[in-house]
């Protein structure tokens, strides 16, 4: 196990060094920051005499149209209370963490495809290594990206006179084991399916039934519906690691330290759980395709 | 001109066939609810189609069954009653059962009315029922008349005193045009008294309603199956529904509510206590501060209205009533601190073709016979970038979760700066490759050796 555990750091470390030598990283990063920016500076834009008004600009009438006709005015009232950081925030690492797994999907499965792991595999290094490898990488590429856009949007907050706001530090460290459990989920993917398409077809499919279950749980109602969709939903919410997310943004809106704590520790475990039944997968399957 | 005439009408006779669209009405058994809300009392209705009426816990809320007609209003997307044709409240008793069908209560119907008595600030909210009811009510009618017939006397008093006065100067009038001397006349005239308009009885905000019938529901919180019993003990058939009581999360927070002195018309409200105000700083704000409750969205809008859309995993923060005699703590970006006192306040629109308002003190010598807002004024200038606010009670004791920070957000947007930030990413990309590029020149050159 610890030499799995070396020989990930190893191969992570190189796979580290090939990913920053790709332009990719470093164009979807500049996006994220652009799209922040924007949302930041139509923010100031929108502040009159009587503070935050939304129709002042297109880009945030549209906004706040937008998420009140889903999410109820309460909802967006609370998202802006602070400032636009925490909507900006998940607005810039959206981009980067999209393309981080998406990235990390593809190669593994077109390197597990190519029998480049099976050949890895015959040194010290087993299927465990390659899986971990791959997960460290993310993690140490998101969590520069969120340093990079809390800098970025520190300067920005700095020049306007607006302040981060305590949910957005909150935001910082769920977002980044947000992202870790669906870099999990996408390792995970790369591994039960054969293909790299198919690898991110299951990942996309998987994503996006999470967030549309995670929409559907803040979507205004007129009346709590009990239907056998909705019960379906509240089963997969367990598994989903915007449950956890949505957690913790209920356990700083309640006051609740224990919530939140136990949001981010429950996140940081699904991520574990995802990674080791990885590790199982392919250690009963094997690294050839 | 007939020929004319005769077009119109052959236009026209396609007219006779179109009729006005009238919505299909429907008899229904409705829940007719009139549910305290934390704040006040809000009508609203149940159709046959809604499963859950939605109140506040513990408190005191009035639901009767009805049988009236309902029809579907396209204008405005809701259903509606037409309760002119059809109101037709039904005898028995309410029967309140837990989940597993145990019954908690039954509540028979009671002649209630509910009122808001005069106090320093909004929340005075009483409920009365049977006798007590019915001696409140007379006691409003009683005082309502006795005001009314202080405004008949007043009417007279003030005709004849306008009599006199036109009698009074036609006298002087004369005199003038005769060439005598008017003055001890114009100083009677000016020392009859003017006779004094009665001031509206001053015991209630919201007098009392006129007595109805009810059942006068107050319940814990929880979720419970109610149903009518008939008069001869059998169960109504479809007023079956469940009787959803919240209660807030949390209570006693403090919000603030703003008004720029510009701006009068258009408060905005600070109510998360994480929440910062942003404002431009170029109006003058004036501060209130309030009490607030923190309740479920979706059964906090269901309470005021049973066809209302709610968020049912958020909570939403409502306000309550003004803090009674709160002093604000002011400091700025330098931590030097000063403390406000509330203060009464007039709004004045503004004279001329320019648009607004003013708002000054209040002066009770005025024409003006109470301020329009009860306020803490907070100065504001661009040249301003912070101010923290706390709220202190009666005691100058803190209250919970009441410190906001105001913010004044520099108007020029440093766009170039921001611009940069964002290619900052593309400036490391650009140099890693350079450097790549260069190292990978450096070695085939060197293998080349």
């Amino acid at each position: 196990m610890r030499i799995s555990i070396r020989s990930g750091l190893v191969i992570g470390w190189r796979q580290l060094f090939e990913s920053l030598l790709s332009p990719g990283f470093y164009v979807m990063l500049s996006v994220g920051l652009a799209l922040g920016s924007l949302l930041v500076a139509g923010f100031t834009g929108s502040i009159d005499s009587s503070g935050f008004e939304p129709q002042a600009s297109p880009l945030y009438d549209l906004i706040s149209r937008s998420l009140s006709g889903a999410f109820g005015a309460t909802f967006v009232e609370k998202l802006f209370a602070e400032g636009p950081f925490l909507f900006a925030l998940v607005a810039a690492f959206l981009p980067v963490s999209v393309y981080l797994a998406i990235a990390s999907v593809f190669r593994f499965a077109q390197e597990k495809n190519a029998g480049a792991v099976e050949l890895l595999v015959y040194g010290p290094a087993d299927g465990t290594s390659y899986i971990l490898a791959a997960f460290l990488k993310d993690l140490i590429l998101s969590a520069g990206s969120l340093a990079l856009i809390a800098a970025a949007f520190a300067v920005e907050a700095a020049l306007t006179n607006l302040l981060l706001g305590p949910l957005f530090l909150w935001a910082l460290a769920a977002l980044f084991l947000l992202s870790a459990s669906f870099f999990a989920y996408g390792l995970l993917c790369s591994i039960v399916v054969v293909s790299s398409s198919s690898a991110i077809a299951l990942f996309l499919g998987i994503s996006l039934v999470f967030s549309l279950v995670f929409a559907g749980s803040f979507t205004i109602v007129s009346a709590p519906v009990r239907t056998l969709s909705s019960t379906a939903a509240a089963l997969l919410s367990w598994i989903s690691p915007f449950f956890y997310a949505g957690m913790i943004f209920r356990g700083v809106q309640a006051g609740s330290q224990g919530a939140v704590l136990a949001g981010l520790l429950l996140l940081a475990f699904l991520s574990a759980l995802l990674v080791l039944a990885g590790r199982l997968i392919i250690d009963a399957k094997g690294v050839r395709a | 001109m007939r020929k004319a005439f005769a077009a119109v009408l052959l236009l026209a006779a396609p007219l006779a066939l179109a009729r006005a669209d009238v919505p299909v009405r429907t008899e229904q058994l409705i829940y007719s609810v009139i549910a305290f809300n934390g704040r006040d009392y809000t009508p609203t209705f149940a159709p046959e189609s809604s499963s859950a009426v939605y109140l506040l816990a513990g408190a005191d809320s009035f639901i009767s069954l009805r049988k009236t007609l309902v029809y579907f209003w396209p204008l405005t997307g809701r259903l509606q009653t037409d309760t002119q044709t059809l109101n037709e409240q039904l005898d028995g008793t309410l029967e309140v059962r837990d989940r597993r069908g145990k019954v908690l209560r039954s509540i028979s119907l009671q002649r209630y009315t509910f009122f808001n008595v005069r106090g320093e600030y909004e929340q005075n909210w009483k409920v009365a029922v049977d006798a007590d009811a019915e001696k409140e009510y007379q006691r409003y009618l009683s005082l309502y008349r006795s005001f009314m017939k202080s405004i008949d006397d007043y009417t007279r008093a003030n005709t004849e005193y306008l009599a006199k006065l036109k009698e009074m100067s036609d006298r002087i009038e004369s005199l003038k045009a005769s060439g005598k001397d008017v003055r001890a006349l114009q100083e009677k005239m000016s020392s009859v008294p003017r006779p004094r308009q009665p001031d509206e009885p001053a015991d209630y905000v919201v007098p009392p309603a006129p007595l109805q019938q009810a059942f006068v529901v107050n319940l814990p919180p929880g979720r419970y199956r109610v149903r009518l019993i008939n008069p001869d003990g059998s169960v109504m058939e479809g007023s079956d529904k469940r009787i959803i009581c919240t209660t807030p999360r949390r209570s006693g927070s403090v919000g603030y509510q703003v008004l720029p002195s510009d701006k009068w018309t258009r408060p905005e409200e600070s109510k998360t206590p994480s929440a910062v105000i942003y404002v431009n700083g170029s109006a003058d704000l004036y501060v209130s501060v309030f009490y607030q409750d923190e309740l479920n969205d979706l059964a906090y809008q269901k309470t005021l209205d049973n066809a209302a859309r709610g968020n049912p995993n958020v909570f939403s923060w409502v306000r309550i009533q003004q803090v009674p005699h709160a002093s604000l703590q002011m400091s700025g970006a330098d931590g030097m601190a000063s403390v406000l006192q509330e203060r009464p306040f007039t709004v004045q629109q503004s004279q001329g073709s320019s648009l607004g308002y003013t708002i000054i003190p209040y002066d009770p010598l005025g024409g003006q016979k109470s301020p329009d807002l009860m306020a803490f004024r907070v100065p504001v200038s661009t040249g301003t970038r912070l101010i923290r606010l706390s709220a202190r009670d009666n005691g100058g004791k803190p209250l919970p979760e009441s410190g906001r920070q105001i913010r004044i957000v520099s108007p020029e947007v440093p766009s170039l700066v921001f611009a940069l930030l964002a290619i900052i990413p593309l400036a490391a990309m650009i140099v890693v490759l350079a450097m790549r590029r260069r190292y990978s020149r450096q070695g085939t050159t060197s293998r080349a050796e």
